[in-house]
């Protein structure tokens, strides 16, 4: 079953388009439904899909090494949790937020894979509830582009702001991850 | 001969004494304004009215500090709280015997008194004197219970008294061996907090103490640790009869004797060359001043150091050590040789200033009163002006170490953030460095002082 094109203009990376356009995006997109603790993206993996979350709520995390009672290990940190509004998630989260959890109509993880063959997803995303889901192909939605070059414009920039984004957080990170390092050094 | 009256320096050749005359009265004028203002008479008040208020609230806070103190020593001492069950339980079954065994008590205080009508006070102290045999396993006889109630309620103290009686033997004995393994020279701990400890021994100790001695908003409790014969140090110390001077003679780079002199209670502690056991040409191991550096920070961080170093070379290894203030003798001297040449009486005033010994005199750090946090560098030297008469000269300023959590701030991820913190602490690496002093000399009139703030003051 593909989702109607109101719940795809829902997600924020399509929120600009005209209806007409979400249509030919929701035409591609099969509406699929993934069980709670099931992986939907898997860091370190390469991908050429988008997920389209619609209903539901996702717990992203980052394996990092960190230093046990056993020596070094590596350890999966959650970062944030993603969760649906519109509508709401049918259940209750598996377990409590250690994390903020940011609340939007409807998201899209893995935007990345919009732009790149084969994007290396940077986390992991759990299901932390039931949640209902669809896929958008890189090459199907290029074809989209291809056919309407109006819906690439609103599209690609919000996957711009999002890598501006990140590089501006990741640019911070180097900041402090520098001065912890010195800091360390002279004690 | 008119031409020697004139003011020396060139700049001031065109100001006639008239006209100097009228600065001063202008500044006057300036300082009677500002001594009306709203804040200055704030002060007043501060210093008058909130005092006893003031005094109050510190009433409050002593007496609670006390009962603090009392639950303290309750909750960490095995010996005290068993004491105290001890008690409980002999004014207990005292006050339970008595009723339920009024008549029988009473005949017995009779029998041994030969009173005839004892009265309920001397019931009471004779079912107290059969609670104390009772308790302390003597069990006299002379006194016993008789009815089946009285009786089984005897069994049951008796029952409880045993328990507490095991637990409080086993107390007295785990004191006494806790003492045989300190040692017979442990320092009573209740006299020791924010005390100093001075760590060695050199002819600079005892023109430290006697400054000690003279200023008595300083701590009067001193803990001297160095190997130094105890004679000579009794010799030296005896002149300073207002300070309450102790003697540790043992290694002050080991932590346990440190940790016996109270480190962590500690309100300074100060690192000094030790010249313990040296003959007159050798030269103190600096390394122990470093070594006992971190050995203190590693007992109590918090505990502000002050080492005194003869080396140069050594100050980059305190300064890693973590030490607060390094004091090096020689530093000044080029400096005051300079100035003999340069600025002659600028040295002079330097002694005079550092050799001050009149305890009102010369230059000292006060606090600066609360209602003139804010104001300006102005209005605060023409508080103490017109209020104490003293010359502000500047101000010690406490300025919070660099951290590396307000570094940070909420830049970047949080992930990496949290990793950063997690693996520092877990490394045991602190993420703040120590809090240190600066002084900032004759700011500007418009520089804004706060609560971190102390004035330097010439008396």
């Amino acid at each position: 079953m593909n989702p109607s094109p109101e719940q795809i203009k829902k997600i924020n990376h399509f929120s600009k388009l005209p209806i007409d356009m979400c249509a030919k995006i929701a035409a591609v997109v099969e509406i699929d439904n993934c069980p709670v603790k099931e992986e939907l993206l898997t860091e370190g993996e390469t991908g050429d899909t988008m997920v389209l979350v619609f209903q539901g709520q996702v717990e992203v995390s980052k394996s990092m090494m960190v230093k046990a009672a056993s020596g070094f290990t590596t350890s999966r940190k959650s970062i944030i949790r993603l969760e649906t509004t519109d509508p709401p998630p049918a259940e209750d989260p598996i377990s409590e937020a250690t994390v903020a959890v940011v609340q939007l109509p409807a998201f899209g993880i893995g935007e990345f894979s919009l732009v790149l063959d084969d994007a290396i997803r940077t986390a992991h995303v759990v299901a932390t509830t039931p949640v209902q889901y669809g896929i958008l192909k890189l090459d199907e939605f290029s074809k989209i582009v291809e056919e309407n070059p109006a819906i690439g414009g609103p599209v690609y920039f919000e996957v711009a702001k999002a890598a501006v984004n990140n590089l501006a957080t990741a640019s911070q990170d180097i900041s402090n991850l520098t001065q912890a390092f010195f800091f360390s050094l002279t004690r | 001969m008119s031409e020697l009256n004139q003011p020396e320096s060139g700049a001031t050749d065109d100001l006639s004494i008239d006209k100097l005359e009228k600065v001063v009265e202008t500044n006057k004028d300036l300082y009677d304004e500002l001594n009306k203002l709203t804040e200055v008479e704030a002060v007043e008040a501060f210093d008058t009215g909130e005092e006893a208020a003031a005094a109050v609230q510190e009433e409050k806070k002593a007496v609670s500090a006390a009962f603090l103190k009392i639950k303290n020593i309750y909750l960490d001492n095995d010996l005290f709280r068993y004491a105290v069950w001890s008690i409980l339980l002999m004014l207990l079954s005292t006050t339970v015997l008595t009723i339920v065994e009024y008549d029988t008590f009473r005949d017995s205080v009779s029998g041994h008194l030969g009173k005839d009508n004892p009265n309920f006070f001397d019931t009471f102290y004779n079912t107290f004197w059969w609670s104390v045999v009772t308790f302390t396993t003597v069990g006299y006889g002379d006194v016993s219970p008789v009815t089946h109630f009285g009786k089984l309620l005897s069994i049951i103290i008796m029952l409880l008294n045993f328990g507490i009686v095991t637990l409080l033997g086993g107390a007295v004995a785990s004191v006494l061996v806790a003492e045989r393994l300190k040692g017979d020279d442990k320092l009573d701990e209740s006299k020791f907090n924010g005390h100093l400890i001075i760590a060695g021994w050199n002819s600079s100790v005892p023109a430290v103490l006697r400054i000690l001695q003279t200023d008595k908003n300083s701590t009067s409790v001193v803990i001297l640790v160095n190997e130094t014969d105890g004679e000579l140090i009794e010799r030296a110390i005896s002149v300073f009869e207002d300070l309450d001077i102790t003697h540790l003679c043992e290694n002050f780079t080991n932590e346990t004797v440190l940790r016996k002199a109270f480190l962590d209670k500690a309100g300074m502690f100060m690192i000094l060359p030790d010249n313990s056991g040296l003959l007159p040409h050798e030269e103190p191991d600096e390394d122990k001043t470093v070594l006992t550096c971190l050995t203190a920070k590693a007992i109590s961080e918090d505990c502000p150091v002050v080492a005194h170093v003869l080396n140069p070379e050594n100050v980059s290894h305190l300064q890693r050590a973590n030490v607060n203030e390094i004091v090096m003798p020689d530093e000044h001297v080029p400096h005051l040789l300079a100035k003999h040449v340069t600025n002659p009486g600028v040295p002079q005033l330097f002694d005079e200033l550092i050799n001050q010994e009149e305890d009102d005199k010369g230059i000292q750090q006060v606090e600066i009163p609360r209602p003139l946090m804010g104001q300006t560098h102005n209005k605060i030297s023409a508080y103490f002006k017109f209020k104490h008469q003293w010359l502000l000269v500047g101000y010690a300023i406490r300025k919070s170490g660099f951290s590396l959590e307000d570094q940070m701030g909420e830049s970047g991820s949080p992930l990496i953030r949290d990793m950063i913190t997690e693996q520092l602490e877990g490394a045991g690496i602190k993420l703040s460095s120590d809090e240190h002093v600066v002084v900032e000399i004759n700011p500007p009139d418009d520089y804004v002082i706060d609560d971190k703030h102390r004035a330097l003051v010439l008396r």
